[in-house]
């Protein structure tokens, strides 16, 4: 497998953050300025501010129950902020639905795996290209030409974006019978097929094994590579963060304690803290 | 398994479509034959047409709880409402095939604005609320009717409407409405539906407007069971606002979970053995609701899924396995039942 110079520079921009230098020429796929969320009494995220590139490979890190999942909630509209703003390529993503938010470009994978399980693996990857087609019910149920064009494009298409993740001979199998790293891998096409521009992976790595986790990183950049966008991560897998990111967010009680490149995030004795404890910044 | 690499050989589309459109012709004509012929007596006609119109309201109701995954439980509301409204039509027209058509049009269009308007706010809720929220609809439609006289005939009904329900009509209504179902839902907007039911969170964040499909399975659900309320007012020619209880729309709801819920062909099976039970069980009246009660422990003890689970029976696709050589598979590979 060819590697591929894994850590590009980063460069800051407007003192809020640092980004890829390829991606400098353009603005942010995603500006988050200052944002909070309470729930009842409880900060559970704090003046959270981030920028990700246009084709960064970003990580968002942190101890469990830090609030990294919340932040990808609040990205995709499940929860409301309760300060701040987000601008998703420039738009302002306030009082959007879930649906309209993809329509926008963020699509998503889940902690818990999600998929429509009592579906085929093509018919979950169909449901995700949910825009870009305008057969109407009326023309569907009448098997007009329309229903026509759009089967055959999104079968198509369908077994394209299966063949990125070798799910191809599996798309007649139903996604819960699926094994666990397929099911994972599927999430992923589904997410793809809405055509994002931002793709938020939650815990992509969960449960595999490291010869897994290798080939999963390798597809996270081929994805980047082959389709120029930006994907932001939660991970535990240490190696899969400092492996493919070039931008990492450190999270703790809601905070953001560290930014930077993964060597500055590896080398800074406050995110050493938040994992290991004091002694061990110490020792 | 990828069956286009394996070599599987596929039946050409126009072909499958030839051999069901052939098939279902020769019933009709055969069902015609039979019964303009006399072998089949007036008693087991009405069953087979009381066969269709509760398959047809089984098929309906199970878009919206099946395929979407609600429970509504005002099932019988959508089917007076298409039912008075054809009626009413019927009434003031010459008995002719035009006005047919016409009639259940209308029963269908003027169900769905109700299921439309039920459904935008019923929708919101889940599950129990949802449940209670349709209930209560079924019940106001059916006080309306009884204190709407000028309009419905109230407590006694609508009396003579012209017998539009023929064999032929009930027939070609109920098999291209469930025509009309299944290819809704092997598209993009059926898909959308499924995936809904599978999961709402993961539909939503996937790009499907899930209020959208929610009323769109709705409204398509009651316009079916408009038609197949007309279908009962052309076959009774009696409307009283008593067929329309409670009960009715727990009768229609038994048949889709006894069918299966998902299940396009389990809903019409279940509605034949339900119409057909009590009619033929009408000698040990006695016992007969033991047996319909027991009958329907039974199949929930040993197949809670229903009767077919979420498998849908296709003429072709077995043709297809039969002309590969897989009509019967070895163990372990269980084709397409995986209840």
């Amino acid at each position: 497998m060819p590697k591929r110079p894994v850590n590009s520079n980063m460069v800051p921009l407007d003192g809020l953050g640092i980004i890829p230098e390829r991606d400098a020429g353009s603005p942010p796929i995603l500006d988050i300025r200052h944002l909070c969320v309470d729930f009842g009494g409880l900060r559970a995220v704090d003046d959270f501010t981030l920028l990700i590139g246009k084709t960064e490979i970003a990580g968002l890190i942190g101890p469990n129950g830090a609030g990294k999942t919340t932040v990808f909630n609040l990205l995709t509209n499940v929860y409301k902020p309760t300060q701040g703003r987000i601008l998703l390529n420039g738009q302002d993503t306030r009082g959007k639905s879930m649906h309209e938010l993809n329509r926008l470009g963020i699509a998503r994978t889940f902690q818990n795996i999600r998929l429509f399980s009592g579906m085929t693996v093509e018919d979950n990857v169909k449901v995700g290209m949910s825009h870009g087609y305008t057969d109407g019910v009326l023309a569907d149920m009448f098997r007009l030409p329309g229903w026509w064009r759009t089967e055959r494009k999104q079968h198509v298409r369908a077994l394209e974006l299966l063949d990125l993740f070798s799910l191809t001979d599996k798309a007649d199998v139903l996604a819960g019978n699926l094994p666990y790293g397929d099911q994972r891998r599927l999430e992923i096409v589904r997410a793809l097929a809405s055509e994002p521009k931002l793709l938020l992976l939650d815990e992509p790595a969960a449960g595999m094994n490291p010869s897994e986790t290798h080939e999963l990183m390798d597809n996270i950049r081929m994805l980047r590579d082959r389709f120029s966008i930006a994907i932001m991560l939660i991970e535990h897998d240490m190696n899969l963060v400092m492996g493919i990111c070039e931008g990492i967010a450190v999270l703790n009680y809601g905070r953001i304690i560290a930014k930077g490149t993964p060597k500055e995030i590896q080398r800074n004795p406050v995110v050493i803290e938040a994992y290991l404890g004091e002694e061990a910044s110490h020792a | 398994m990828d069956k286009a690499m394996r070599g599987y050989r596929q039946i050409p589309v126009y072909l499958r479509y030839l051999i069901n459109i052939l098939l279902l012709a020769a019933l009709l004509a055969l069902g015609n034959h039979l019964i303009v012929s006399g072998a089949v007596n007036r008693a087991q006609k009405a069953i087979i047409l009381q066969i269709g119109i509760y398959a047809l309201l089984a098929v309906s109701l199970n878009v919206a709880t099946g395929y979407l995954g609600q429970l509504p439980l005002g099932h019988a509301g959508f089917m007076a409402v298409g039912g008075y409204a054809a009626a009413i039509l019927w009434k003031s027209l010459p008995k002719n095939t035009g006005a047919m058509l016409l009639g259940l049009l209308l029963g269908g269009l003027v169900a769905a604005v109700f299921g439309v308007l039920i459904g935008v706010p019923a929708l919101r809720l889940r599950g129990d609320y949802l449940a209670i929220i349709t209930l209560g609809f079924g019940e106001i439609i059916r006080v309306l009717i009884i204190n709407l006289p000028g309009i419905t005939g109230g407590t006694p009904g609508l009396m003579s409407i012209p017998k539009h329900a023929t064999f032929p009509v009930v027939y070609i209504t109920v098999i291209v409405s469930c025509a009309l179902i299944h290819t809704l839902m092997k598209s993009r907007h059926g898909r959308a539906i499924l995936a809904i039911r599978e999961n709402e969170i993961a539909a939503e964040a996937s790009g499907v407007n899930t209020t959208f499909y929610k009323v769109l399975a709705f409204t398509v659900s009651a316009f079916f069971a408009g038609v197949a309320g007309a279908l009962y007012a052309g076959y009774t020619g009696i409307l009283t606002p008593g067929n329309f209880t409670f009960m009715t729309s727990i009768n229609i709801l038994v048949m889709v979970v006894l069918g299966g819920l998902g299940s396009m062909a389990g809903s019409i099976i279940a509605a034949g053995i339900l119409t057909a039970l009590p009619l033929a069980l009408q000698s040990f009246n006695k016992y007969r609701m033991v047996i319909y009660a027991l009958l329907l422990i039974v199949v929930m003890i040993f197949k809670p899924s229903g009767l077919l689970g979420r498998y849908d029976f296709s003429l072709t696709r077995i043709l297809e396995k039969a002309v590969n050589g897989r009509l019967f598979p070895k163990r372990g590979k269980a084709g397409e039942d995986h209840a």
